[in-house]
């Protein structure tokens, strides 16, 4: 029953269960109601089969998925990463984003860049681009241009700051709108940030005793909750820490 | 670790804690009674071009016991344990990567190879690594009385004259790995298999409960 | 045209044979290879036998030694099998250690001499805490198609019911073992351990006696080893696909006949040696 699956939202699921999502005899005659399987969702036949474990998150109209504190990423085509230039061979450059495989990055997907004019890249360089090619049978490719052209916040970038990995489920809490650690980290002091959906997060403050304070404090969230990290900030903004 | 009738079968009490490490992407560790092991999972991250297989993951797991290097019975369970995550995991969603999972022994106390399976099945969970189903360890002894013991410790196992470890798994509760020792009649089997498939129902609500714990703050 | 879906589609073309509840090899889904036996075959070993199950090829050399008793039990002797996957078997084995299926077959073996209690370690002592006997079981495959743990016990029964040890005397004063090498006797089996191994294919169908293709393709595989009194010494199932328990009952009465054609098989190959003498 598609009843029995939505009483389930905001519940922790594992995997190997099942939720039917066929309507009741009864009630065929209304139109069937379609449900969008987002990740650690599976649909087989009339069944549902969660495939980790985490919270269910439903986004109306029909968007459900598993919300789940992985470490490791899996490109998924579209998203925006942060990469470390690891190697350059002849036009392209290998990136590594944490993932099983290294992507790769054409020295042409940058604005502005012709077969003349190459952008400057180096090795050991941070990019933050956006994946073009993901799937399972296919080496990733990363753009750092959007469909117009241009650079749109994306490039190499991270002279003097300091970068951190944390857990996705961090991460897409950072980057929710409004996302309440952000907005509260704010209030203590200017920071630059840069989040990865790999999990990589990029911190610069105006000294480097800020930028590591930040970087412990967003290390920290990982495991509170949201009256631990209030209580936490408020003592790092009384200056008690 | 009783000895049980017709009643539920009674384990020792056991605990688990995810994420405890900070390296790997999923790691937990997991205690029956004075048993113990701690499980670290990579994955999918890259493999060996001579271990690549094009259409799906390829599955690793090392057993470090406690003292001395791993042995041939290390080898013979890193065997059962991986060929129960195989079965469990979706590996095809992961072609030319790979699975590593490290078992290591922090104290063995009896039903070492059962507590391996539940710290692999907490670890793979922790890893977030896409499954169909989950799977819980049982070991059985039958001591010299006939009475079967389900999670036995050390001493008993010692003085068992069979002993039984299954891996049920989670959507069937039916046996997806079974390794014996000692002689035995198919009656027992039977009776073993269906305390274990009994027991497996507790772990399962255990990893219920403890998931549940890790992701409270988030709810 | 054949040849090429098979090459192509393994695992359609097992499929489409199981559908019809047959093989490729032309056999019934419960049929077991013909199973060929001979023992003594290495004249320089104290026991032997080569054992063709199919294709599969294994053939088993006892040696026994002296050795000195454990400490803790200086009543026993030792048996120590030993499985070896030469690259000469199949094309998947490389030279080099022991590969994880030699070392968990060898471990196999070893636990089903244990729990099976095939022979009495107590019967290899010679001499309490002085001397005792080792037999090391070196079971070599010549040929890999399947079913491996099925052929090395049968070789590894037939070949301790071959092996006969010499006579030691084993005088006090002078701590000399001497051996008589004229006069033999052979070993005291207590039980027959039998395995019957099943692969699993598409999480439903049970077939009896894989070949190596099977077994690549199978999504799981069991071995039952029963002995005459009809008293499991193991089930093992390293994993793969679930099975309940019912299926399993179904693999045991399977199991059970095996048993008793391999059982029947042993004896007559040891009778038919002892005739001419």
């Amino acid at each position: 029953m598609l009843n029995s699956f939505k009483d389930k939202i905001g519940d922790v699921l594992l995997p190997g269960d099942v939720f039917s999502v066929q309507m009741p005899e009864s009630i065929t005659d209304s139109k069937p109601e379609k449900i969008v399987c987002g990740p650690g969702l599976r649909r087989n036949g009339d069944e549902v089969l969660v495939c980790k474990s985490g919270v269910l998150r439903h986004k109306p109209p029909n968007l459900y998925w598993i919300d789940s504190q992985q470490r490791r990423y899996i490109p998924v085509k579209g998203e925006s990463v942060i990469g470390i230039v690891t190697a350059k061979s002849g036009d392209i450059f290998k990136v590594d984003i944490g993932a099983s495989e290294q992507a790769s990055l054409s020295y042409l997907a940058f604005e502005g860049a012709t077969k003349r004019n190459r952008p400057n890249v180096q090795v050991g360089d941070l990019v933050y681009s956006q994946l073009i090619i993901a799937n399972k049978d296919m080496e990733p490719e990363l753009a750092c241009i959007d469909s117009c052209g241009r650079a749109n916040g994306m490039g190499v970038f991270g002279a003097g700051g300091l970068l951190f990995k944390v857990s996705l489920g961090l991460v897409r809490r950072l980057l929710a709108p409004q996302s309440e650690i952000t907005v509260d980290l704010g209030k203590l002091f200017p920071f630059e940030m840069v989040v990865g959906l790999n999990g990589r997060v990029w911190v610069k403050a105006r000294t480097a005793q800020q930028t590591l304070i930040v970087a412990n404090m967003l290390e920290s969230c990982e495991n509170m909750t949201a009256q631990q990290r209030q209580v936490l900030f408020r003592r790092v903004a009384d200056g008690s820490i | 670790m009783e000895v049980c009738g017709s009643s539920s079968p009674t384990l020792r009490e056991f605990g688990c804690e995810q994420n405890l490490l900070s390296r790997p992407d999923g790691s937990s560790s997991f205690i029956q009674g004075d048993t113990s092991v701690l499980a670290a999972v990579y994955g999918p991250a890259e493999v060996k071009v001579s271990k690549e297989i094009y259409d799906r993951a390829t599955m690793e797991v090392v057993i470090q016991p406690k003292v001395g290097v791993p042995s041939v019975r290390e080898r013979a369970r890193e065997q059962c344990v991986r060929e129960t995550c195989e079965a469990a995991l979706l590996s095809k969603l992961h072609p030319r990567s790979s699975f590593t999972l490290v078992l290591q022994v922090v104290h063995d106390d009896g039903s070492l190879l059962s507590c391996f399976l539940n710290a692999a099945c907490m670890a793979l969970m922790d890893g977030g690594l896409p499954m169909g189903c989950l799977f819980a360890g049982v070991t059985c002894a039958i001591n010299g009385e006939g009475q079967i013991i389900t999670d036995p410790t050390a001493v008993q196992e010692k003085g068992s004259r069979a002993l039984m470890t299954f891996a049920i798994d989670s959507t069937e509760r039916r046996v997806m790995m079974s390794s014996t020792k000692g002689s035995f009649t198919v009656h027992e089997l039977q009776k073993c298999i269906a305390i274990s498939q009994k027991a497996s129902e507790k772990i399962f609500q255990f990893y219920r409960d403890s998931v549940r714990r890790r992701y409270s703050k988030t709810l | 045209m054949a040849a090429g879906f098979k090459t192509a589609e393994p695992l359609e073309y097992h499929r489409s044979f199981l559908a019809k509840n047959c093989r490729p090899d032309g056999r019934e889904l419960g049929d077991f290879r013909t199973t060929t036996l001979n023992i003594g075959s290495i004249s320089t070993a104290d026991g032997s036998a080569l054992v063709k199950v199919g294709n599969t090829t294994v053939i088993c050399g006892i040696k026994a030694e002296f050795a000195y008793p454990a400490v803790e039990s200086p009543g026993k002797g030792y048996i120590v099998p030993n499985v070896d996957l030469p690259p000469l078997c199949s094309s998947r084995f490389r030279p080099g250690p022991p590969g994880e299926q030699a070392q968990a077959a060898s471990q196999f073996i070893a636990d089903i001499i244990e729990s099976s209690d095939v022979m009495q370690t107590e019967e290899l002592c010679i001499v309490k805490g002085k001397l005792c006997w080792v037999l090391y079981c070196d079971i070599m495959c010549l040929d890999y198609d399947g079913n491996l743990l099925d052929a090395c016990l049968i070789a590894l029964l037939a070949a301790l019911k071959n092996a006969r040890l010499p006579k030691v005397t084993f005088s006090k004063d002078s701590e000399v073992p001497e051996v008589n090498l004229e006069n033999r006797t052979g070993l005291n089996i207590h039980k027959h351990p039998v395995a019957a191994s099943f692969a699993v294919f598409d999480d439903s169908i049970t077939i009896v006696d894989p070949t190596a293709e099977e077994e690549s393709l199978s999504t799981a595989t069991i071995t039952v080893v029963l002995d005459e009194e009809e008293r499991l010494c193991a089930l093992h199932k390293p994993g793969g696909t679930s099975l309940s328990g019912q299926k399993l009952q179904d693999c045991i009465s399977r199991a059970t006949t095996r048993h008793r054609e391999i059982h029947k098989l042993i004896d007559k190959v040891i009778q038919s040696t002892k005739t001419p003498e």
